[in-house]
This record gives C-alpha cells, sequence and structure tokens, in this order.
C-alpha cells in the first residue's frame, strides 16, 4: 500500500521533470531571428527621424517593469503619465516593484517569460545572467529604428564604450543610458576653514594629501585627520583610478586591462594596486587615517567629523548638502568642501565610463505588430532631447520656465532638492518627474542644470582630467561564463581581506609574493586566461 | 530522572493535585539550575526586548538624537510629529487596510481547511489516510520552486488579486498535525455517543468537537494571523500594483530601499535617505496590532499546543 503511492508519486514527480525540461529546451531553441519588419508596424510613425516628435498613429499600451522608490512611491495621477499619453498616444502599463527587491523580481518575471515589453533600470552587466535564456532582445540588431540613440552615439563618440556591452555573439542586449561627459562625483572633502588655519593649499595630488593630513595631525596630536565612510570603498575607488588600478567599488571584476601589454591582468596582483595599497598603508601607519575607515558605519564617521575629530571625509555633492554643513555647523566658522580629484601617479586621469542604468527590451516585442511603434516610443522617451529634459524638468509653463537665455528654473510653488524649499509640491513626488525609471543621462547642460554653482566649478575641474582608455571587450560564453562565476568571488574575498589586512598592518607588506601565491592557488592565472582567450576570440571575430 | 519530568510536566499543567514541594525540588541541583535558567532566561528577554523597546523610543525622538546614536531606551527630543506625517500618508493606511483584509480572509480560509483536512485525518478508520498524510508531509520537504510556483498562480489567473495571497500554503503541515493530534486526543466515545443521538458527520465536527476545541482553535487563529500578517514575499512576488500592497512590502521598500540606496552609494547620488524615525514609527505601527492581540489569546496558546502533544 504504501511502496505503492510512493511509486505512483514519484514517476509523477519524475514525469513532469521531463515535460518541463523538454519545454525549456524548446524554448532556447526559437531565440534569435532575422530583422525582417513587415507586418510588425502598426500605430509606428513612417517619417521618424532625429529631433522628431514620437506620436504613435493609433493608441498603443506599452507594459513597463517600473522600480518604485519608497520616497517618490508611484501614484496614477502624475502629471508625467498623463502628458507621456499625450505627447505620443502611448500609456505605459507599469509592473510596480519595490526597490528593495527589484533585481529578483526582475529575474523572476523574466525566467518565467512573463516579463514586461520593458525592463527598466538595468545596469550594463546585469543583463549577461539573462542573455542565453533568449527572453531578452538583442537590440544591437535594431538600433536603426532608433535615431536619436544613434544620433546620440555618434555625436558623442560612444561606440567604444557601446562595443564593451557586447556578448559572445557580437550583439548588446542592454539599452545603456548615455552621458556626454564622465561625471566623477566622488572625492575627499575636507574641512576648509582647518586647512586656511594651518595656511595650507589644497592638495592636487595624493602626495600633497599626505603633506596635509601630516600638517593637520601636527596641529590636532589626538585626531585622525581622514575617517572615511562607505568602509573606504569610496576613497580606494577614486585614488584607484589615479594610480592605474581598480580598488573597492571599482573593484567589480578582477582582471583589468594592461595598455602597454595589450592583455587582461589579475588586478589584486599588480605593480599598481601595491603601490596603492603601499600609500594607505602609510596613511594608516602614521595615523593620519583612523583604521576604523574600513569597518565603521558612515553614521559614525559622519559623527567624527561633525565633531570635529576628522578633517577629512569622502564625498558625494549631495553627502556636503545633506550630511556635513548642516551636522558640522555645530562647530563655529567650520566650512566644508569638496576638493577636485587629486592626480596620482598614472597623472591626472580619471577611469570611467559615460554608461548608466539602462533598459532592456523582452524579446516577446518583436513578436508584436506594435513592434516597430515600441522602438521608436523607447527612442524618443528615453533618448530624445527633448524627453531628457520632460524627464527631468517635467512640463514647461506647469512645473518650470525657461527664460531667453535658456536656464531654467522651477516654479514657486515646485520644490526639488535643494531648490524652493518649503514649497508645497514636489517635483518627484507630486508630479513624478526625475524619476530613476526615465530621467539618467543626457547632455551634459542638462545634467548641470539642476547642480549648485559650487558643484558645477567641481566639475570644471573635473572636466580638464585626462580619461583612461576603456578596456576591450572580452565577452564570455556561457561555459566560460560559469567557470568564471566559480572563480570570481573567492578571490575578489581573498582580495578584498587581504587588501584591509595589508593596509591596516595586520598582514606585512614584505609577504606579497606570498599572497601573489595564494591567488594563483586560487585560480588567478586561469582566470586571466579565460578573458585574455575571449579577448582574442572576439577579437578575431569583429575585427 | 523519571519523577522529576513528570513533576515538572505538571508543574507546566498547573495540575494541583501533585504535592508542590517534593525532595527533589529542593535539591541542591535544582536549585542552581532554576538560578541559571532563570539568568539565561532573563537574558533571553533583554536581547529580544532590547531592539522593540528602543525602536519605541526612536519612534518617539527627534532624528539629531537617532543620528548621533543617542537614543536607548528613553526617547531624546520628544516628538509626535512623525506619527503625525506617517499617519497623513495616504499610502501607508492604504496598504494597512490591504494587510487587515488579507490577514482576515486569509486566516478564515486556513482554519476552514485546517480544520476540515485535520479531521479526516484524525479517524484512523478511513480508508488511504496514510497516502492523505503523505500529500501534506510531502509538501514540508519538496516544492516545485519559485518560478514554477510564480508560472502556476500566473497560469491561474490569480496575479494582482487578493488569492494569490490566501490561497496558496492556506494549509501549514505543521499546524495541521498539531490539530489532528489534537482531534486524535478527543475520546471517540463521545463522538459514539452523539452517533447514537442522531447526529451525522458534519453535525459532530460543528456541534461537539469544534466547540471542545476553542483552545486549539484560537492557537491555530494566533499562528495564521501572525503569519499572515507579516507575510510579504507572496505579495512581492504576485502583487504589480502598489494600490495592492500589503503594508509589509512597503515597509520593506522603505527600510531595505533606503538602506540599500545608501549602501550602494555609487549608483543613486540623488537617493534620499528616509529618516530613521520615519523607519521607528512606521515598524511600531505595523506590529501594534499583533503586539495588542497577543497578550488576549496567548492565555489558549500553551494549553492549546500543549493538549495535542500527550496521548492520554
Amino acid at each position: 500500500m504504501r511502496t505503492k503511492w510512493k511509486r505512483t508519486l514519484l514517476t509523477a514527480v519524475a514525469g513532469s521533470l521531463v515535460v518541463s525540461l523538454a519545454a525549456c529546451s524548446e524554448e532556447g531553441a526559437d531565440a534569435g531571428g532575422g530583422v525582417n519588419l513587415d507586418g510588425k508596424k502598426t500605430a509606428s510613425m513612417a517619417d521618424y527621424k532625429t529631433g522628431a516628435q514620437f506620436k504613435a498613429t493609433e493608441p498603443l499600451d506599452v507594459s513597463l517593469l517600473y522600480l518604485d522608490q519608497s520616497h517618490y512611491p508611484i501614484k496614477d495621477d502624475w502629471l508625467l503619465w498623463k502628458e507621456i499619453t499625450q505627447r505620443t498616444n502611448v500609456t505605459i502599463k507599469p509592473t510596480v516593484v519595490p526597490y528593495s527587491d527589484y533585481d529578483q523580481k526582475r529575474g523572476l518575471l523574466i525566467s518565467s517569460g512573463d516579463a514586461p515589453t520593458i525592463i527598466s533600470k538595468t545596469y550594463p552587466g546585469q543583463e549577461e545572467q539573462f542573455v542565453s535564456s533568449g527572453a531578452i532582445l538583442p537590440v544591437s540588431d535594431y538600433i536603426d529604428l532608433m535615431p536619436h540613440f544613434k544620433d546620440k552615439v555618434e555625436k558623442w563618440k560612444l561606440q567604444p564604450e557601446l562595443n564593451t556591452l557586447r556578448q559572445e555573439d557580437g550583439k548588446f542586449y542592454v539599452l545603456p543610458g548615455m552621458h556626454e561627459k564622465i561625471w566623477q562625483d566622488y572625492t575627499l572633502a575636507f574641512r576648509t576653514d582647518e586647512l586656511k588655519r594651518l595656511n595650507l593649499q589644497t592638495p592636487k595630488n595624493w602626495d600633497e594629501v599626505y603633506t596635509v593630513l601630516k600638517a593637520i595631525k601636527a596641529a590636532n596630536p589626538d585626531s585622525y585627520p581622514l575617517s572615511d565612510r562607505f568602509e573606504a570603498k569610496s576613497i580606494l575607488n577614486y585614488a584607484g583610478q589615479t594610480f592605474g588600478t581598480q580598488a573597492g567599488w571599482g573593484y567589480v571584476k578582477n582582471t583589468i586591462w594592461n595598455e602597454s601589454a595589450q592583455k587582461y591582468e589579475f588586478t589584486g596582483a599588480t605593480p599598481e594596486y601595491k603601490q596603492l595599497i603601499e600609500y594607505f598603508h602609510k596613511l594608516v601607519s602614521e595615523g593620519l587615517m583612523d583604521p576604523e575607515s574600513f569597518t565603521q558605519k558612515d553614521d559614525a564617521a559622519i559623527q567624527k567629523f561633525a565633531s570635529g575629530k576628522s578633517f577629512a571625509i569622502s564625498s558625494n555633492a549631495q553627502n556636503i548638502i545633506n550630511d556635513y554643513r548642516p551636522n558640522v555647523s555645530k562647530i563655529p566658522g567650520a566650512t566644508v568642501a569638496k576638493i577636485p580629484l587629486p592626480a596620482g601617479p598614472k597623472g591626472d586621469v580619471i577611469r570611467g565610463t559615460r554608461l548608466e542604468s539602462g533598459l532592456m527590451v523582452s524579446a516577446k516585442a518583436v513578436e508584436s505588430d506594435k513592434f516597430v511603434a515600441t522602438m521608436q516610443f523607447i527612442d524618443w522617451l528615453w533618448y530624445s532631447d527633448e524627453a531628457q529634459e520632460f524627464t527631468k524638468w517635467g512640463v514647461k509653463g506647469t512645473t518650470y520656465d525657461k527664460d531667453a537665455s535658456g536656464k531654467r528654473a522651477l516654479k514657486p510653488e515646485v520644490a526639488f532638492g535643494g531648490m524652493n524649499v518649503g514649497a508645497p509640491k514636489n517635483l518627484q513626488r507630486d508630479f513624478g518627474f526625475q524619476g530613476g525609471v526615465f530621467y539618467y543621462g543626457g547632455a551634459n547642460e542638462l545634467l548641470q542644470s539642476m547642480f549648485t554653482e559650487e558643484e558645477i566649478a567641481f566639475q570644471k575641474t573635473m572636466a580638464d582630467k585626462k580619461v583612461v582608455p576603456l578596456p576591450p571587450p572580452a565577452p564570455l560564453n556561457e561555459e566560460e561564463r560559469e567557470r568564471a562565476a566559480l572563480m570570481e568571488s573567492p578571490l575578489k574575498d581573498l582580495v578584498t581581506q587581504s587588501t584591509l589586512q595589508f593596509i591596516l598592518g595586520q598582514r606585512d607588506l614584505s609577504t606579497w609574493d606570498a599572497y601573489v601565491k595564494e591567488l594563483e592557488a586560487k585560480g588567478s592565472n586561469d582566470l586571466v586566461e579565460l578573458v585574455n582567450g575571449a579577448h582574442k576570440r572576439y577579437k578575431e571575430k569583429n575585427g | 530522572m523519571v519523577t522529576t519530568d513528570t513533576t515538572l510536566l505538571a508543574d507546566r499543567l498547573d495540575k494541583p493535585s501533585r504535592p508542590r514541594h517534593t525532595s527533589l525540588d529542593d535539591s541542591r541541583g535544582y536549585r542552581i539550575f532554576r538560578v541559571v535558567n532563570a539568568v539565561l532566561l532573563l537574558g533571553v528577554v533583554v536581547v529580544t526586548l532590547y531592539p522593540f523597546v528602543n525602536i519605541v523610543a526612536q519612534s518617539f525622538s527627534s532624528e539629531v538624537y537617532i543620528r548621533t546614536g543617542q537614543v536607548n531606551l528613553v526617547p531624546r527630543g520628544f516628538n509626535l510629529d512623525t506619527y503625525k506625517l506617517v499617519a497623513s500618508d495616504p499610502a501607508f493606511w492604504n496598504s494597512y487596510l490591504n494587510t487587515v483584509i488579507y490577514t482576515v480572509t486569509a486566516t478564515a480560509i486556513s482554519i476552514v481547511l485546517t480544520t476540515v483536512y485535520a479531521y479526516v485525518l484524525s479517524k484512523h478508520r478511513l480508508k488511504g489516510r496514510g497516502l492523505l498524510v503523505g500529500i501534506a508531509v510531502f509538501t514540508m520537504f519538496f516544492n516545485g520552486g519559485l518560478i514554477p510556483n510564480y508560472v502556476l498562480v500566473n497560469g491561474l489567473g490569480m496575479t494582482n488579486t487578493i488569492w494569490a495571497i490566501v490561497l496558496p500554503n492556506a494549509i501549514s503541515v505543521f499546524n495541521l498535525l498539531v490539530m489532528k493530534a489534537f482531534f486524535e486526543s478527543l475520546p471517540a466515545e463521545l463522538e459514539e455517543a452523539a452517533a447514537i443521538d442522531g447526529l451525522n458527520t458534519y453535525g459532530i465536527l460543528l456541534r461537539i468537537v469544534l466547540p471542545l476545541s476553542k483552545a486549539v482553535l484560537a492557537t491555530m487563529i494566533l499562528f495564521y494571523a501572525v503569519a499572515n500578517w507579516n507575510s510579504w514575499f507572496q505579495a512581492f512576488l504576485y502583487l504589480d500594483r502598489s494600490d495592492l500592497f500589503p503594508v509589509t512590502v512597503y515597509l520593506r521598500n522603505m527600510i531595505a530601499g533606503a538602506t540599500s540606496a545608501t549602501s550602494v552609494g555609487a549608483v543613486e547620488t540623488n537617493a534620499v535617505a528616509i529618516s530613521a524615525n520615519i523607519k521607528a514609527v512606521t515598524m511600531v505601527l505595523t506590529v501594534l496590532p499583533i503586539v495588542a492581540v497577543y497578550p488576549f489569546i496567548q492565555r489558549y496558546f500553551v494549553s492549546g499546543v500543549m493538549l495535542g502533544a500527550v496521548k492520554q
């Protein structure tokens, strides 16, 4: 009796497994498609081109995976929705997903074959996991439907950046947000009143940062002049760029492109990386940098800075206004400002990409007779100058005004950020503009149109810096990606851990060679070989 | 040893027939055990209670004191403005109402299904009883997995409806087994007598068995209600419209959303961190109903679960 039903159950389970496996392989088979667009042009504009206002020739519904931020929760009556429909004849049907668990739900919806047409807020790199499923459209095949996108790529010379998105098949699957210029926001902020009191110049490179910190320490022997936040991942990132390496937040993958040797190397074992570690070890061992910088919570670091126990801290433009100025005001005469990103051994350089989070399109969209119209709509809303201004500033005459010189100002009854504080309405919360799903990137003028004077001045100094060339594409195939995934995180963990030990002096820098051996034992050479192989293959295939 | 065990059990069951002080109770080992026990449990109380009290204190404090880490057990910079602020957010109350509706409906459905299932399983004369138990227990160890479940619920047309929240997992196998054990402990003679007096199966269940099962029913209601009130994942999976979200989704987005925005840092530069006291207030308001109801149901709690545990 008992064994009988057990057997029945087992058979049923095994049977359903076979069925579902079969279903999976079928789905995989018909991935990829031609660019024949006959019968897909319903509602599209025949003469859609750069500068044109897209308007669907018949009403069109487009589903959108929407990331919901808790500080401006989505509302159905936003002016944003009304205005989009009015201008384009398109109604967006959002699938609302809370910010807290967006990635998880996005993965679920795509895997279940139930994803909305537009999958928003996807950072370059996040699309890789979905490529092999065939559920995501290789958008590079359809770029000709997107004149504004093409225009910006050409005008801003973004082709090399776009190439970094290419997968093994030479196509890319994410439509990235695009900046005109590299936007470096993070740098060190100093208590400028203390610099002035001690007659110190604003440091221009990391050696001068060391001297300045040393002078502050001499004047305040009980302090740690630099007590950092972000677990020091920010400072390692922006300092790392100028040392010719990647660290902290910038340490995403274990490999880095060596321009002179024309091959990829293991980041954590390069001489540049060692040099960076040596620099920070010097700061910590001489008491110039708080050892807790690497572990403390942001709030603790802010507290030390606000109470005058430290004099320098990592910062972006917002941190200055929100976290430091209001809190430091308890100290009479205290002033805070970002310093221009110091230059390093590799010169006055910044490393970075102008690509931002963007969107993916569901592969199902291409089956719709309204596919062309949908792509034109995406092109207009996310890539035209007009729509980028619209999703950032709102509707002219309603939420903002623009004077003859082109300077924009919010209407007095509309508040945002530090503008019109106390006004009854908020540009984000009450109108839906400035939302992370629709607005990012764009022209430099537009990006800076809401910056403070101080930040614009800072960005001017950054604009003079030399940009490190981008690494060439090295897309892994699926099998390689699986192998790499097994090696990447243990290696990364070892690098992160050892970096901390070296800097804090828990491990002596003379054991560097032993550390490199440990990396090799965990497969650092195999990984580098894998990436270089992929790079070579891509080069041969695509030139 | 055996004596000690039954003594303890008798103590817990509050049976007055046992003499309270035996020589074993006063033994040195037992006294030491009691002291250690008390200290340990007090430690547990402190560990569980402190975060809770701290959140309550934060909810009445002003932001400056929380930010500088000065709020522990007592509110600093007392203010009620945050409560007014959160209470004036229609989205909060809308999700709160959703939670109430989901919890009441889901608990009602769960109780009916669990009771019926458990009652059937308690009858040893039922043919195929082993299979029915097996089906239930099987789901304790195996399930279809996340994506198949989603495809199923979506295929049934339940996404973006209340049914996606209240129907999957309507029967908790643990609760089912507790209830089954309870029903089995009821004397069979009682039901036989009822049958002789002319009640059919349904009459026996409704008029005889259930009125005798108030304790276990109350416990089950408590279990299910708390689980449903706290449930977040189902709603996160199956609901795509913010007007349907329960308060847990609202709360998690506020807390996890805000923290990940600040910790990622490089990505969302314009993310505004939700202030700590708004988070605290929302948490307090969310747990309040459960905290308020718990003491009233708790007296059934011990006896309810214990009653099934020992067969008389």
